[in-house]
């Protein structure tokens, strides 16, 4: 169980700016997620801690160790990538026992070593399949083996579930934080999918255009976003006119209240459609003030309203984040 | 990948690149110089690398009664193989991937086939056939079917890579519930997505055709190449300059071809280093 | 019954392909008097036949062998060299044109370079190495190879190409990620699934030089070169019964065709399993 951090990190790729300056620690045995959409520099980070890109200004740190310029293949960390790592002249064992063999382990640490993994990741009996006879999920499942087989300080993943079907990406979705939390390994896992992130981490990196704008609990950032693009990004948004100042106002479809009366705080509008979704319905309404669409979230058997109905709306209070103009 | 080292060290590729061309040009400059420098070798020095140049040999072939009937024989053969190339692979191709695809491995196993037969031991068997079949061997055009076998391995595969690339099945069965027939279908649809396919492949035939002696020598057959070959025995000048020009005629119609095959649509590639850098 | 409509397909193969290769087995066991023999088969590898077939094999193995090295060496390079970005089209452009020029047109350029009265040959002797005062001949096995191989690189170097592209850099970092170096990841990972590749290549080349007529006929009148050997005894004044030996020639060239074409068609598969 280690740290890592990073702290004052630049890179630049010709010129355009992966990352401005970020500083970022992961404490031992946690797992945090670096979340945003393409381009804003979460694999460039990712790939800068394995070692595979250099950066141009700040220092990376193992623990105490200065590791910003040691070579990819003398850190000692196991990666996971999108897809299509596993090689293909290897059988399973082969591929997780892989690290093993470069550094030097005996054959019989080794074997039971794999075994202990494939058992890990529920593989046992596919040891000597190739690559190609597995499926995408069971792929993945060999690379997390292959990559915990050395017991690497810290584990990084790049969008292992990207490649995925659903069914499959959600049942390994767990099965990672399971393994992770079991071994207690330091992870920094790098998507673009909310839902995976508000899912499995510890706390959550969001960025963009190579900044972090929020660093905090999955509850942090869906309750309290720090800014507008975190508010946009993570969980759905309506945009209303903010009526106490200028600029508008970000708020969340479930905290939106909703109600036939009228007074001087709330906006009036009139409902286009209602979504029934079983716990939750989705209340869309055409607000008259900025001829808006905006969703409601409301529990199934509260509010009774149909197409066509005149409704009130407000914030809730206390919720919702400020935009300036 | 910035930081992982290749194998060939800093220079390496350059080096290999650089001794490389030379070996490719060296052929073909000596091949020029001999053509259109009027020096024997014997009297070439350093000094006079740069004297008698002339480019006027080219006219002299012109003045051979067989020259251009030659060239235009070769010509209307290599039109009648891209012709038969296309008329037959099209179909059967396309037959394979709608109606019959357990019939693939087999097509593709028999179109690897005239690896086995090369073109010397083709002739051998067209030799034995001639006797029985002079009405139609002594036609020069015998030699369409022929050239077309020779071709196949590299045609077909540009065709059914072709074919692989768009969705036949879809595009087909969109086609023929807007109402279209077969013949509409074929035309409209399926051929102009095939451009590429069919460029790549009229172009091996094309060069195949121009440029095969083998049999042509064997049959006696007066194209291009056999010219050529008996040509340069009595000119020699003349005959490589000839060699020449065909070299730059292929350079200009591979350029062409290049050009047309430049696909508006560009492909990313995973592993292509730009679209890492960016995410 | 939807087989049909490939009928054309395998009319047009059984007509211009298997007849005539059905043709020259049969006459490769015809006796003189007309009658089923292995006789002319089994001249067909004796003695001088025998040492063609010999030379053929050695040259076209050594063209092969130039070949495959330099052509992955290229290729490697091609793809390696991300500045100029043109470069690489370049190389597979230029490769694309050499592998068609035409066999007559390599040999025309070779004669004016390396032949008795060729231009380096003349610079290399006035630089004091006689080139032809020893063994060396454009149709002796070092005049060959170095003759073929200006196809036979290019030819390699189309191959290559795509087998190298097939090498994911993701399977590079893994490896050093799990600490392997350069030397590991082609030793354990690299090379071993470039191999079928290589070897099929290989064979692609071999056949491809052994099966040379134009390019020779030019270059040479060497008789051990047994496309060469074939058509002397195709276009030749013989006896009846002796062009049965120009037969047998061909259908055992036929037979080292088939024996190469079919391991490379292994190795292709194998390629291709992993390439997915």
């Amino acid at each position: 169980m280690t740290s890592i951090s990073f702290r004052g990190i630049r890179k630049t790729f010709g010129s355009t700016v992966a990352l401005e300056a970020l500083d970022l620690e992961l404490q031992p045995g946690e797992l945090v997620s670096l979340l945003g959409p393409s381009g804003c520099g979460k694999t460039t980070a990712l790939r800068i801690a394995a070692g595979f890109e250099i950066p141009d200004n700040g220092i990376v740190s193992l623990g105490d160790n200065d590791i910003t310029r040691t070579s990819a293949h003398r850190r000692n960390m196991g990666m996971v990538f999108q897809s299509y790592s596993l090689f293909p002249n290897l059988t399973v064992a082969q591929n997780v026992e892989f690290g093993l063999r470069n550094r030097k382990v005996e054959k019989v640490k080794r074997n039971s070593r794999v075994g202990e993994m494939l058992e890990l990741v529920q593989l046992s009996d596919l040891g000597k399949r190739y690559p190609h006879q597995l499926s995408g999920g069971q792929q993945q499942r060999v690379a997390l083996a292959r990559a915990l087989a050395v017991q690497p300080e810290v584990l990084l993943l790049d969008e292992p579930l990207s490649a995925l079907d659903a069914k499959v990406r959600a049942t390994l979705r767990d099965e990672i934080r399971r393994i992770q939390t079991e071994l207690k390994t330091t992870t920094l896992f790098v998507t673009h999918d909310q839902d995976e992130a508000l899912a499995i981490s510890d706390r959550i990196g969001v960025m963009s255009n190579g900044r972090l704008e929020q660093l905090g609990t999955p509850e942090d950032v869906y309750l309290r976003p720090a800014s507008p693009f975190v508010a946009r990004f993570v969980g759905s948004i309506n945009e209303l006119p903010n009526v106490n100042g200028s600029g508008q106002i970000l708020v969340r479809p479930e905290d939106v209240t909703i109600s036939v009366d009228e007074n001087e705080l709330t906006m009036r509008g009139t409902v286009t459609r209602v979504t029934f979704q079983g716990p939750v319905k989705i209340i869309s309404v055409r607000v008259d003030v900025v001829d808006q669409l905006i969703n409601v979230h409301a529990a199934s058997g509260s509010v009774h309203t149909e197409v066509g109905d005149r409704v009130s709306v407000a914030v809730a209070p206390g919720r919702g984040i400020i935009e300036a103009a | 990948m910035a930081v992982v080292k290749n194998l060939l060290g800093k220079s390496g590729p350059k080096i290999v690149i650089l001794v490389t061309s030379i070996f490719f040009l060296l052929p073909l400059l000596a091949m020029t110089r001999f053509a259109f420098q009027n020096i024997g070798v014997f009297d070439l020095s350093w000094s006079k690398a740069f004297d008698k140049w002339t480019f006027g040999i080219v006219t002299k072939p012109f003045e051979d009664q067989y020259f251009t009937d030659s060239l235009y024989l070769s010509f209307k053969i290599a039109i009648g193989t891209a012709a038969l190339t296309l008329g037959l692979l099209i179909p059967t191709a396309i037959w394979v991937h709608l109606r019959v695809p357990k019939a693939r491995v087999l097509v593709e196993f028999m179109t690897v086939l005239p690896y086995v037969i090369p073109a010397i031991a083709l002739v051998a068997g067209i030799v034995v056939i001639k006797p029985h079949a002079r009405w139609f061997l002594n036609s020069d055009l015998s030699l369409i079917p022929f050239y077309t076998v020779l071709a196949l391995p590299f045609t077909y595969r540009a065709i059914d890579s072709g074919l692989r690339a768009i969705e036949l099945r879809t595009l087909v069965d969109a086609s023929r519930n807007l109402g279209a027939g077969w013949m509409r279908t074929m035309s409209k649809v399926i051929v102009p997505n095939l451009r590429s396919a069919i460029i790549s492949a009229t172009f091996l035939t094309v060069a195949v055709a121009l440029g095969e002696f083998t049999i042509a020598n064997v049959l006696l057959k007066q194209t291009f190449p056999p010219f050529i070959n008996e040509y340069r025995m009595r000119e020699p000048r003349a005959g490589y300059a000839l060699a020449v020009l065909s070299l730059l005629f292929t350079i200009f119609i591979f350029g062409l071809l290049s050009v047309a095959l430049r696909s508006p649509s560009t492909k990313s590639h995973q592993n292509s280093p730009k679209s890492r850098e960016l995410s | 019954m939807a087989w049909i409509g490939l009928v054309p397909f395998f009319a047009f193969l059984t007509l211009f392909l298997f007849i005539p290769a059905f043709s020259v087995f049969s006459q490769a066991v015809r006796g003189a008097d007309g009658k089923f023999t292995l006789g002319p088969l089994r001249k067909g590898i004796s003695g001088q036949n025998l040492e063609a077939f010999k030379f053929s094999i050695k040259f076209s193995a050594g063209a092969a062998f130039v070949g495959v090295l330099f052509g992955t060496l290229l290729a490697y390079a091609a793809v390696i060299t991300k500045r100029p970005k043109w470069l690489r089209s370049l190389i597979a452009s230029f490769s694309g044109v050499a592998a068609n020029m035409g066999g007559l047109t390599l040999a025309f350029a070779f004669v004016s370079l390396l032949g008795r009265q060729g231009v380096l040959t003349k610079i290399l002797a006035a630089l004091g190495w006689d080139l032809y005062s020893g063994n060396f001949g454009l149709g002796e096995i070092p005049g060959l190879i170095t003759v073929y191989s200006y196809f036979n690189i290019p030819l390699m170097v189309l191959v290559t190409i795509p087998a190298i592209d097939g090498l994911r850099s993701s399977w590079r970092e893994a490896c050093a990620n799990l600490g392997g170096t350069t030397w590991t990841y082609w030793r354990r990972i690299g090379l071993p699934v470039l191999a079928p590749s290589i070897m099929g290549g290989f064979l692609l080349l071999f056949t491809n030089s052994f099966s040379a007529f134009a390019t020779a006929r030019v270059l040479t009148d060497n008789s051990k070169i047994v496309p060469l050997r074939i058509g002397f005894f195709l276009g030749g004044d013989l006896s009846v019964g002796e062009d049965s030996i120009g037969y047998s020639l061909a259908a055992w060239m036929i037979i080292v065709m088939a024996v190469c074409m079919w391991l490379y068609w292994i190795l292709r598969r194998r390629a291709e399993k992993w390439q997915s």
